[in-house]
């Protein structure tokens, strides 16, 4: 086989589409770029090789890269950043549990931790009606302050982990459920495994090296270039081939 | 006067055969670990030519030598020379500098390949993107704790510093002798690898294809102009024939 120009044209077809896919990855990671706790995602490209036919290339899929962000310091008691490999727990609307590293939480009427979506936090204690203020310690141990004093002991967050946690699925607002690829939530205490400590007054930057998407950018764009002249020069051989005939 | 027709032919058919090719390459521009595929050309047969019989000096035939009959496709090499170095800081990007393989092992067997995209799966194996294992010194499958992975240039793998075994690496004096290329860039081993493997890893980069797109955007023109110049003598001859059928033996 291989002598086809309509095989090539579709190759080149094929890329063009593929770059166009990495395109809206790097989109929405740079749009990403001041997100709490956003991890950046990566095209995988693989090669598409049959028994005899070179068919181009394809998007095989996209790669969370789970590399920590940098930590920042913050006003807020409700500011919790993880440094280590850990999710917070949060329950979703469908009751399900998600996994998130954003720990930018509030207070909800009911004295509710929740997300900035407003997905409830899951752990093991309640905070008290006359609530001053909230204090996380690195293991995770939760005291408070109310007008009758401090108190301690009001239970503890615990963090989740994964075996892998590039294979979670993303569910949007920064939350992940777990998949078959991440394997199941290995939940402990913050400092267990690799779940790493807690941070109050503390929340974890968006992960996105700017330098490196926009280089990522260049490539791509100049890639879907070549495979466009490939494509318009294979379609000028086709229309060789169709008026060769003079007359 | 056929012959020149169908020569002439051949030139079209190994051009559009390398245009496609080289799509390939440049389709693959973003693929880590991707060798390019290098097309060659071979002379096509030989046929003795003769007079016709039956010329007015002479009688019989007489040979006057040999005529080439066009162009072939020759064998495809992958050129194995080393792609650009990009680092990516992710533990399990893994970077082959110089000579030297991965060992995998497919659902169709063990394969060879340079594209070091490895995750740790749900059960904690080291596989590639595409779910394959990557097999140890042993030829076994990697099974990593939870932890910080480190790997030594030697390919040793530590677990949060605690010995974790050594990554499987071949390699071949010869690749393009002793490797088959297979779907995904993957190869099939026709020999076995030399023992004394000195191969060096890289942690947290990739190897990038090795196709230039310089080179690859030079070979487009070169392979545009000779398919014209393909399909120009086509037309020549075509006129010619033409020629020959209407005007040849008209009188006045």
């Amino acid at each position: 086989m291989g002598y086809s120009l309509l095989h090539a044209l579709h190759i080149s077809r094929q890329d063009m589409m593929n770059r166009l896919l990495d395109l809206d990855v790097v989109s929405n990671n740079l749009a990403n770029v001041n997100t709490t706790a956003y991890k950046t995602s990566r095209s995988n490209f693989q090669e598409l090789l049959s028994l005899q036919n070179r068919d181009g290339d394809m998007l095989k899929n996209t790669q969370v890269i789970t590399r920590q962000g940098a930590i920042t310091t913050s006003e807020r008691s409700l500011d919790w950043a993880i440094e280590g490999e850990g999710f917070f727990q949060v329950e979703l609307p469908d009751g399900t549990t998600g996994y998130t590293r954003d720990g930018q939480f509030q207070l909800d009427a009911e004295r509710t931790l929740v997300t900035a979506s407003g997905y409830r936090l899951i752990w093991d204690g309640e905070i008290p009606e006359d609530v001053i203020d909230v204090a996380l310690l690195p293991d995770g141990t939760l005291q408070v302050l109310t007008t009758a004093g401090l108190q301690r002991d009001l239970g503890a967050i615990e963090l989740a982990t994964f075996a892998n946690p590039s294979g979670l699925e993303a569910r949007g607002t920064n939350t992940f459920v777990e998949s078959d690829s991440s394997g199941a939530a290995q939940v402990g205490a913050p400092g267990s495994g690799s779940a790493g400590l807690v941070k109050a007054h503390a929340y974890e930057q968006s992960n996105v090296n700017i330098a490196e998407e926009m280089t990522g950018m260049i490539s791509l764009q100049r890639a879907f270039q070549m495979s466009v002249r490939a494509f318009q020069q294979s379609d000028t051989m086709i229309g060789q081939a169709i008026h060769m005939r003079k007359g | 006067m056929i012959k020149g027709f169908y020569s002439a032919v051949t030139g079209m058919l190994v051009n559009a055969n390398r245009q496609q090719l080289l799509s390939h390459n440049i389709a693959n521009l973003q693929t880590p670990g991707f060798k390019q595929l290098l097309g060659t050309m071979e002379d096509f047969m030989h046929t003795p030519v003769t007079f016709p019989a039956g010329n007015i000096t002479r009688s019989g035939i007489h040979p006057v030598g040999t005529l080439g009959l066009g162009v072939m496709s020759g064998p495809e090499v992958v050129d194995f020379t080393q792609g650009g170095m990009q680092t990516t800081g992710n533990p399990f990007d893994l970077a082959i500098q110089g000579e030297g393989f991965f060992h995998v092992r497919t659902p169709d067997g063990d394969r060879y390949t340079r594209d070091g995209r490895f995750l740790r799966d749900a059960e904690g194996s080291l596989v590639t993107i595409d779910g394959h294992a990557v097999l140890d010194d042993n030829g076994q499958p990697i099974q990593l704790e939870d932890g910080i992975a480190g790997i030594s240039t030697d390919g040793t793998i530590t677990v949060d510093g605690n010995d974790a075994g050594r990554l499987g690496l071949a390699a071949y004096e010869n690749p393009r002798a002793a490797l088959v290329r297979s779907e995904g860039n993957l190869y099939t081993a026709l020999q076995d690898p030399q023992a004394d493997a000195t191969v060096q890893v890289a942690q947290g980069a990739l190897e990038m294809s090795n196709s230039n797109p310089t080179q690859l955007m030079a070979q487009l023109v070169e392979v545009a102009r000779a398919y014209e110049a393909a399909q120009q003598m086509v037309q020549n001859q075509d006129e010619l024939l033409g020629k020959t059928i209407s005007m040849l033996g008209r009188i006045g």
